[in-house]
Order: C-alpha cells, then structure tokens, then sequence
C-alpha cells in the first residue's frame, strides 16, 4: 500500500509538467493580446510594441515558458500582466472562497443525493423515482448561469430572504483571519458574521450543487440497484433484518465505491463550475478571478490558477484511489 | 427526527433576518467590475476611477454635468500670452489625508513623478510593469518628448508649468481622474504598493479594499470643499448586469451603473428607482477599411451612409438612451457641428449610388488591396459597450438595413480581446466600434483618429488637410477659433463620408429613490460628496 501511494504520488509531477505545458501553450494560443486589451479603443502600434516589450512578451514562445516553469519550480507563479502583483499571494488569498462554496456545494449533493439516490433504488419505480429522475435531468442540463439568475431572482429580489450575491454584507467590518470565513466567525464566536456568510453561502452553493446532486443521486441509485440484487442481500433480507439494516448496514457499503469515483471527479467540474457561480453571485473566488483574468488575457493568472487547479484536481483525484482501500478492504494495492 | 428538526430551526433563525443595521449610513454603489490600482497616475480604467475620484482632487475638476473646467486644488490659473506658461495659485489650508500638507512642493512633486521616468516613484513602477499612460497620453511622452518643458514652485502656493508650444486642452488635461494629487510622502512610504493604501486630499478616505467584492471609504471630516453627508462610502463589484440590477432591486445597493438596454425601461417604469443619465461623452461608429478597393470609392461609401436608418435603429435598441450620431463629436462638446444633418435614410439612394459606382447588383464581396476577395462581413462588438450596449442586435439591424440596399453584409464577432487585436492589425474590412471622451475636449475626439494620416488604428484613413487642420486646432489657444476649425474637420469629414457615426447614448445609471444628489458628468468623474441617503 505504501509503496503504491509513493509511486501514485510521484506520477504527479509529470502530470503537472504536462499540465503547465498545455496550459502554456494553449493560454499563448488563444488570439487576442494582453496589451491591446489593456489599452482598449485607444490601441496603438507603437504602444502596444511597448507594453509587450516591458512584459517579456516579445521573447520567443520556448524562452518565455522556460523562464516560467523555472519561476514556479522555485514557487512563483509569475506577476499579474495588467496589476503588478504577485500571482501566488492573490491565489491563496481568494482560494478559501472557492474552498468555502465548492465544499458546501459538495456536501448538499452527497447529503441529499446520496439518501436520494438509496430511497429511488429501495422504492424502484416508485413516484420518488420518477420525480428523482426528473429532477436529475433537470438539474444536469439546467444552465448554471441561468439558475443562479433564477434563485437570486426568486430568493433575493421577490422574496427578499437571501442576498442575490457577495460573501458577506456590505461595508460589514468581520476581519477574517484565513479568509474561511465560515471557520473565522465560528472560531471568533462572530455569530452575526457567521449569519451573514451562511446566509451569502446558500444561493451559490445550491446552483453549484445542482450537476453533482443529480449525478450522485443516480449514481447511487444504480449502484444500490446493482448491489441489492446480490444473493447476499437476499440472504440477508431472508434472515428477517429489517430493511434499513439491510439497505444501510449491508448494501450501501458495497454500493458506496463507485459514487465515491464520481464524487472525486465531480471536485473537477464543481471547481469548474465555480466561474460561472462565482461571476454570477459575485463570489471573491479563484473562478471569478479566472474569468476577468482570461478576459483580460492575464495570462500569469490564468496560468497560475490552472496549474493550481489541476493540481488539487489531481491530488483529490488520487486521495480517492487511496479511500477506496478504506472503503472496501478486499482492494488490495501492489 | 427531534436533532433534524432543531437543525432545521437554529438554520432558518441563521438564514432569515433583516439586512445589518450598518448600511444605514453607507451608501452602497454597483459598480461592474474590479479595480486595477488606487495610484491615479497609472490607472486608465473607469473602475478603478471610481475610487480614486473619490480619494483624490485635481487642480482642476469637470464643473457639474458639463466639462466646463472649475477650481478645485488649483484656486486660480493664468496663462501667459503665448500660451506656453501656466500659473496655478493654489488652495491654501488643505492637507492630505495621512496629515502632511498640500502646497507647491507637493504638486511638483506629482508632476515630476509622472513626466520623468528617472523618478524613483516612477522608475521603481515602469519595473513592476506599470506605465503612467494618460501622462503619455495627454502630454505627449515623458521627459524631453513631453509637451512639459519645466515644473516649478514659485512660492509655497504657486506653480507656474511651462510648455515647449501652446496646449490648448492643457487645463482639460488636468482635469482627467489620472492626475489626482497624491500625497508624496505616502507614495514614498508604499513604493508600487500605493495603489492599495491611496492618500490624496479628496472628500472621502480610503479604508479597505476587499479583493473582487468592495472597497470602503469614509468621508473626510477635514475636506476643503463641501463635506460628505454619508458616512460611508462602499463600491461593491458585482461583474453582471442583471445580478446588478438584482441587488438594487433587492436593496442591497443604492444605485448602479451598466444596465442593459432592456432593463432601461424596467427601471423607468419602477416607482422605488430614478433613472439618471450622463449626458453624451460618445460615439459609436462603423467603420471602413481603406485597404479595401470597394471601399476607396467615395460613391459606395455614401451608399452606406444613406442605407442605414440611423434613427430606426437608436429608437428601437437603445432604450431612449441614444440618439442618432451625425459626426465624430457628441453633442455635448463645444466643437460640435449644428449644421450637419447626417445622411438621410434613404434605399432608392443608397442603390443609385452604388449603380452609380458600378455595383448594379450590390455589393456582397469585398477586394483587398492585394487583390484577395473575401464576402462582405460587418464585425460587431462583443462586449457590451456604452455607445453600442448590445452590438449584435445594432449589427443585425444595420445588416438588415443595407441588405435592403442590396448590401449583403455577413455578421460575425470575436471575442473582445480577438476583436481589439484583429483591429489594430486592419484585418476587419466593416466593423463596429467607438469611443468615449475622457476631458470634454475636442482634440480628444478627433486626433487619435485623424491627426496620422494612413495609421493602421482605425482602417488606415489618409486625409492630409483633415490632419494638419487638427494639429494647427491643437494648438490655437483661442476657442472660438478652435470651435471653428472643429467644425470645419468635421464638415470636412462628413464630405468624404469617412466613416458611419451610428449613435451617441448619455449612459444609464439607476438609483434608489431614496437618493438625491447624484449628478452625472459627462466624463464619468462624479463625486459622493453631494450624495444622500433619505
């Protein structure tokens, strides 16, 4: 096992180095030039050869990349192209936020979709599992931009009960300590401040939930179906144990591996999801940054944040492998 | 069942309540994106301007809703006869926000630091990637390319500025939100960090900038000028239009600007919100690529011109927020011609004229200099503009309206940033575009345009008369006689049908009834201080 978590881990890198590699070449790919969009309808040759002199932009492509990944072998993801700033301080800085959102988001989809997913196997064919499957292709085809205009539409502006966006109240003066502000204000006992960030939580966290709730509730269900059909079950069912020992004590154990697969890939697409949640409700994190930043063709940030983020995709994506061990003890690793 | 429930309960009691009580004093702005840097000196976004109109003074500031220049860190000002030499008596009694004081030393100070690039507070910024481009801009490049030949205090409250040749807009310069006097002993103290701690002398404080949600200002008890009846100030970035709209509807927000054109009359027809408008700084155009032969000729051009229906489209797409633009300056401005009409709406013309130009059967392809052909494609904008708020409906509806001329114009877009690259490379044969005025002067309409004969920025233009007319505007101190030669460029302009001015709009911003004293300037250079809450 251990042996297997040090070779899995070292794969890592090259995985990231391919990674940056792409991103690079993909980010320098896309027409359009920092410098001409920083300057807007007031672009000139002679300005634009300036701005793109004093940002290295004019140094063949290879050079560029290799004085890149040489900054971020020693840490450094670059400066940002139209601030001046360091990319690495801003990253960590709004990366709590996306944190904060993605795991509330994540948390709603197993917590509904998983007894969901059980309840639409144990009741096949029921009106649960019709309306379940309804609401799945809803909510997987559903336009995350879309829904978030809805629900602040509907929850902030006509029924007035949530805030249509942001993290926390205007001009509110809670200093977070990690920028978790959830965590800070509970830390601090800040139980006004607390209000206010669930409250801030609710809307994003649901429109961001609404694809991974749908393909976890099904892939429970399928999974549970799979396995309650087992001889085990029906062994266990014959003896006379009462339903929900058989479903939660016998069956959703087994039924569990494949969701958990899915929940490891589903961290991608919530974080991809992000940008669009994040723009939409005015949420400070790294998916927001993202977006302006490729509008603007930030390409440090863009960078940055994509290596970031591949890398915690990948990270997650091998914490699930190593789960699985614990989950069913009968997978054994070389 | 019973833990659920008390779940359920203490979450509800967590989730519903009134808003905090700290908003009572604050007033909550929408604006629709991040800023760049709170140093005004490097900044040329309209974002970032928010802030720094609030925290810093110029010399001189845009007077109410007009671009008439008024007093504001600089009392009184004189030129010599020749134009060339500027003194500016100063407001006495001011400090800046960190306490030190404002006085001569401390204008020349700001003025060397944007002028010479071998300041240390300029240098240590060209480093971290920084350009101080309105200075570049408006005074014509730093050190001994500037327009700027000395800067010097001629006693603890005068500055006399001389210039190597008369600069008619020089005081409209100075007026532009980049030249906001900045205290320099905070500048030295933060280095390139400034633009996250600004001091200046303005009516409000900065107090903190929470990264891609708000910055918050509080209103200076000290302010040399009429105080600030709110108490706090915050800038809330919420990027999309409707979102916006969704907070001020849902009262998180006072007022906003960007709406789209649809919701203009959403917000007209609501009885808790006031529509204000900037009165027009403007214009949106279309136009020609003079590396296309079609195009060269005069005849087809005046098709064009008279194929669109200008008013058809402003009343239809712009909300009543636009009217119909008939030359490069907006109304507004004092250089402005009356006695252009604009083209007239008018097919039967358009095709005549074209015959005329040998395009019986109209024109659905276009021939480039080199002889390659390509189909006859209008580019729109993408991004939402203020002079073209929704690019691709005012691109259909042109299409449509040359079609009807027998001009088959495919459409086609890029992504904003694609669009300004492919622009600047003259790769666009027909495309929409425009501009927004940043001092009231006419000079800044027309010479980025027409002053460089041939220049690749906007569809390689050559007209000799039209630049040496500007640049002899550009430096007659006189403005009656300057207001003529602008009228003369722009009659000359429309002669030649040198390009399509589709539009002019006065930008919308939406308020809360509650508020009152808001002004809007043309420039977007509004101040907070007049503002309440009621």
């Amino acid at each position: 096992m251990r042996s297997y978590a040090i070779r899995r881990t070292l794969t890592i890198l090259p995985v990231l180095l391919g990674v940056s590699l792409l991103v690079f070449g993909f980010v320098h790919m896309i027409p359009g030039d920092p410098a001409v969009t920083m300057l807007g309808e007031r672009a000139t040759p002679e300005k634009v050869a300036a701005i793109k002199q004093r940002l290295g932009l004019d140094r063949p492509m290879y050079v560029q990349y290799l004085i890149y990944i040489g900054r971020v072998v020693r840490g450094d993801l670059g400066v940002s192209i139209v601030r001046g700033d360091p990319v690495l301080p801003d990253l960590l800085r709004r990366f709590p936020a996306t944190v904060e959102l993605a795991t509330a988001s994540i948390l709603l989809a197993i917590l509904v979709g998983v007894p969901v997913g059980i309840a639409c196997a144990v009741w096949r064919k029921s009106l649960l599992d019709s309306l379940s499957r309804v609401g799945a292709l809803t909510g997987v085809s559903m336009p995350i931009f879309w829904l978030g205009l809805m629900l602040a539409w509907v929850f902030g502006v006509e029924l007035k009960w949530l805030p249509t966006g942001g993290r926390l109240d205007s001009g509110t003066s809670f200093e977070p300590w990690t920028n978790f502000v959830i965590m800070d204000a509970l830390l601090k006992g800040d139980w006004a401040a607390l209000r206010d960030a669930l409250r801030h939580l609710v809307l994003p966290a649901v429109a961001l939930a609404t694809i991974p709730l749908a393909v976890v509730a099904r892939m429970t269900r399928a999974s549970m179906l799979e396995v309650l059909s087992r001889d085990y079950i029906r062994t266990a069912e014959a003896k006379g144990l009462r339903l929900a020992t058989v479903v939660l004590r016998h069956a959703l154990r087994n039924a569990l591996l494949p969701v958990l697969t899915v929940i490891g890939l589903q961290v991608g697409s919530l974080l991809a999801g992000a940008i669009l949640t994040e723009t939409i409700f005015s949420w400070p994190g790294i998916g927001r940054w993202v977006y302006e930043s490729i509008e603007s063709r930030d390409y440090a940030i863009v960078q940055g944040a994509t290596l970031f983020i591949a890398a915690i995709v990948v990270a997650v994506n091998l914490l699930t492998d190593l789960l699985y061990a614990a989950v069913d003890p009968r997978i054994k690793y070389d | 069942m019973r833990f659920a429930r008390a779940v359920l309960v203490i979450t509800a009691a967590l989730l519903l309540g009134a808003a905090s009580p700290a908003l009572a004093q604050t007033f909550v702005m929408g604006i629709q994106g991040e800023a760049v840097s709170f140093d005004p000196a490097i900044i040329t976004d309209g974002i970032s301007a928010w802030t720094t109109n609030q925290v810093y003074d110029p010399l001189v500031k845009y007077k109410g809703s007009t671009t008439e220049i008024q007093p504001a860190l600089a009392e009184k000002w004189s030129a010599s006869a020749d134009g060339k030499v500027w003194t500016l008596e100063l407001r006495k009694g001011v400090k800046f926000h960190d306490g030190e004081p404002f006085d001569a030393a401390a204008v020349v100070w700001n003025f060397e630091r944007w002028w010479k690039e071998k300041h240390p507070q300029h240098e240590n910024q060209l480093k971290a990637g920084q350009t101080f481009e309105y200075w570049e801009g408006q005074f014509e490049g730093f050190d001994d390319k500037s327009i700027v030949s000395k800067v010097e205090a001629v006693g603890t409250h005068t500055v006399r500025v001389t210039l190597k040749q008369p600069q008619a807009p020089f005081l409209a310069n100075l007026g532009i939100f980049s030249f906001g006097i900045a205290s320099p002993k905070a500048v030295e103290k933060w280095g390139t960090e400034f633009g996250k701690h600004p001091v200046g002398t303005g009516a409000f404080k900065f107090v903190e900038w929470k990264p891609n949600q708000e910055v918050v200002l509080e209103a200076n008890p000290d302010y040399w000028g009429q105080k600030a009846k709110i108490k706090r100030l915050v800038f809330r970035n919420i990027k999309d239009n409707s979102q916006r709209l969704a907070a001020l509807k849902a009262g998180e927000i006072h007022g906003m600007e960007g709406l789209n054109p649809d919701d203009v009359k959403v917000v007209r027809g609501d009885a808790s919100f006031q529509l204000l408008r900037r009165p027009p700084n403007n214009v949106g155009y279309v136009a020609f690529n003079y590396h296309v032969k079609e195009f060269q000729d005069k005849r087809v051009r005046m098709a064009f011109a008279h194929a669109i229906n200008k008013k058809g489209i402003v009343d239809a797409l712009y909300g009543g927020i636009g009217v119909a633009a008939t030359q490069q300056q907006p109304p507004s401005l004092w250089g402005y011609n009356k006695d252009i009409k604009g083209y007239d709406y008018n097919p039967a013309k358009a095709q005549d004229l074209l015959k005329q130009a040998g395009f019986a059967n109209g024109i659905s392809e276009i021939t480039w200099d080199d002889g390659k052909k390509e189909p006859l494609i209008l580019w729109y904008n993408s991004r939402a503009r203020p002079y073209f708020p929704n690019g691709k409906e005012i691109g259909e509806a042109i299409a449509a309206d040359l079609a009807k001329s027998g001009i088959k114009a495919q459409l086609q877009t890029a992504e904003w940033a694609v669009y300004l690259n492919q622009r600047k490379d003259g790769k666009m044969g027909l495309y929409m575009l425009g501009w927004t005025g940043d001092n009231g002067d006419p000079d800044n309409f027309s010479c980025y345009f027409w002053c460089s004969p041939g220049a690749s920025r906007e569809g390689f233009y050559s007209n000799k008369p039209i630049a040496d007319l500007l640049l002899r505007a550009s430096v007659t101190t006189d403005q009656a006689e300057r207001a003529k030669l602008y009228r003369q460029f722009e009659q000359m302009l429309h002669d030649d049908v040198a390009r399509l001015f589709i539009a002019n709009t006065e930008p919308p911003l939406a308020f809360s009834k509650k508020v009152k004293g808001y002004v809007p300037n043309p420039t977007g250079s509004e101040y907070f201080n007049t503002v309440e809450l009621q």
